[in-house]
């Protein structure tokens, strides 16, 4: 369960303050996965950040099953956008990298389970600059998915991605929300990603970023929903609305 | 396996062709040197390898000593410099205050300090490592600086989302991130470092034996050139054995370099 009540982020100070979101307030029900649209730099990112405890709110709350978020979380697991991987560690040793620092000892087990979902057996000793671009984002989603996180926050982790793989992944994400039942917030800036993944849609005005609709999007949850007329017209909503507000 | 012992012959052949190369050059040196001026000049190869032979157990002791002496100089400024260049590179408070203080006694050459030095160590060994850890710890802290200021940020941002202590993040992150450059610009400073060398062991060891360093080995036989110029051999081999020595410590530590994509980077 995620609750952000009137969040205000700022950077810098004085003449040079930036607004990244101003009295924003969102409801993230558990086990629901809601989708964040907006205009490029509208502050997406910046909630995310605070949900993980990586940045502070200026004003306003994050709060995460109740409790506010004051630093980082063990039931929170972020994925970044370009899956952050560390170059020099195998794809085994960045799978278990959020494990190891939270020195959960005997993770074995669990990292060669997850990386055996994601289809990653067998590359574990390779290192990320061996492996294609969709490969590096799974093994970016398998380390997030070790830590077996209540709340996983995934910044646009199908970004720069070629159509197939980025399907292929939409797909991957979609089962994994079904079988391991997280409660997901995904920030991305295509549409049609929006409406495949998001029960909700969440579109953010520019920044500050505040809500300005929330989209409900019921028919979500099967491969087969992508190309259904439903939606097609919720793509076409969106649209419109991203249109208006930026 | 095989493709890895491959490279290695041909890294090997590539050298000892080298090698042959600088000898041919030499003794073209010689001849050129003996038309022009009418008598030998320099030491011919042969010359030079018979004195060497002839010589062997001094020349090895004065080789084994200085290997040793920058074996400890090299390790004393990665152990001094490295956290520290680390640090001020990657804490931007650091940087701001000490980044104008290392700039200032970055370019001040040791060697002008030969005379305060010894004031102030004495006249013994730890002088004469005083001056090449000068040398190398400045390199040393300017690479590692410079490689943690620009530390790609989803990296910083992966390890402290899973809440990692600052130690974790200079062991996961910092630390390999910049070690590649930081051994490249120790490669690099390997040159610089024997002069440093041969200057600490020629000024700062005038009483000793030939067998204290190869920087006093050429100095001791200033008038038996090819006694010297073995000497001059032996720092250029020294020189080579720390490049390869550092070579091999990169491939090792730094694999992911080598592999895959990136390897043609």
């Amino acid at each position: 369960m995620i609750e952000l009540a009137e969040l205000s982020i700022a950077y810098g100070r004085g003449p040079s303050k930036v607004s990244a979101a101003e009295g924003l307030s969102l409801f993230v029900d558990s086990y629901e996965l809601v989708a964040v649209v907006g205009p490029s730099g509208c502050g997406k990112t910046s909630v995310l950040m605070v949900l993980a405890g990586l940045l502070r709110p200026s004003q306003g709350q994050a709060r995460i099953y109740g409790e506010e978020v004051r630093g980082i979380r063990r039931d929170v697991a972020l994925i970044l956008q370009d899956a952050g991987l560390l170059p020099w560690k195998t794809v085994w040793q960045n799978a278990e990298l959020a494990l190891r620092i939270q020195g959960q000892k005997d993770s074995r087990e669990r990292v060669d389970e997850v990386l055996h979902q994601l289809g990653l057996t067998g590359f574990e000793s390779r290192f990320p600059g061996e492996l294609s671009e969709g490969m590096k984002r799974r093994v970016g989603i398998a380390r997030a998915l070790a830590l077996q996180p209540r709340v996983l926050l995934m910044d646009e982790p199908m970004a720069n991605l070629d159509s197939l793989t980025r399907e292929h992944i939409q797909n991957l994400i979609l089962t994994l929300w079904r079988e391991m039942g997280f409660t997901g917030l995904l920030v991305t800036h295509d549409m049609e990603e929006a409406v495949f993944l998001g029960q909700r849609i969440a579109v953010f005005s520019p920044r500050p970023a505040r809500v300005v609709e929330i989209v409900d999007n019921p028919g979500m949850g099967t491969v087969e929903y992508r190309g259904t007329p439903e939606f097609m017209a919720k793509v076409a909503h969106l649209r419109e609305v991203l249109g208006g507000s930026s | 396996m095989r493709s890895a012992l491959s490279s290695t012959v041909r890294w090997v052949l590539l050298y000892l062709l080298a090698l042959g190369v600088v000898i041919g050059g030499w003794g073209g040196i010689c001849a050129l040197l003996v038309w022009v001026r009418g008598r030998p000049v320099l030491p011919t190869p042969g010359e030079t390898f018979t004195a060497a032979w002839e010589n062997l157990p001094v020349l090895a002791q004065a080789f084994g000593t200085s290997a040793l002496r920058f074996l400890i100089a090299l390790v004393v400024s990665f152990l001094l410099g490295l956290p520290l260049g680390l640090a001020i590179g990657f804490e931007r408070r650091l940087d701001t205050f000490l980044s104008p203080l290392i700039y200032i006694l970055y370019p001040m050459p040791p060697v002008a300090l030969l005379l305060f030095l010894y004031l102030a160590f004495g006249l013994g060994e730890v002088v004469r490592l005083v001056v090449v850890v000068i040398a190398l710890f400045f390199q040393v802290v300017v690479a590692a600086q410079g490689a943690a200021k620009y530390i790609t940020p989803s990296h910083v941002a992966a390890v402290r989302s899973a809440g990692a202590t600052r130690l974790q993040l200079y062991r996961h992150v910092v630390l390999p991130a910049t070690l590649p450059n930081v051994l490249t610009a120790a490669r690099v400073s390997v040159g610089l470092g024997i002069t440093m060398l041969y200057i600490a062991e020629t000024k700062l060891g005038v009483l000793l034996g030939p067998e204290a360093g190869l920087g006093r080995l050429i100095e001791y036989y200033t008038f038996r050139g090819d006694i010297s110029l073995a000497g001059v051999v032996g720092l250029a081999l020294l020189g080579l054995l720390f490049y390869a020595l550092l070579e091999l410590l990169e491939r090792s530590l730094c694999r992911w370099k080598f592999v895959g994509a990136q390897r043609g980077r």
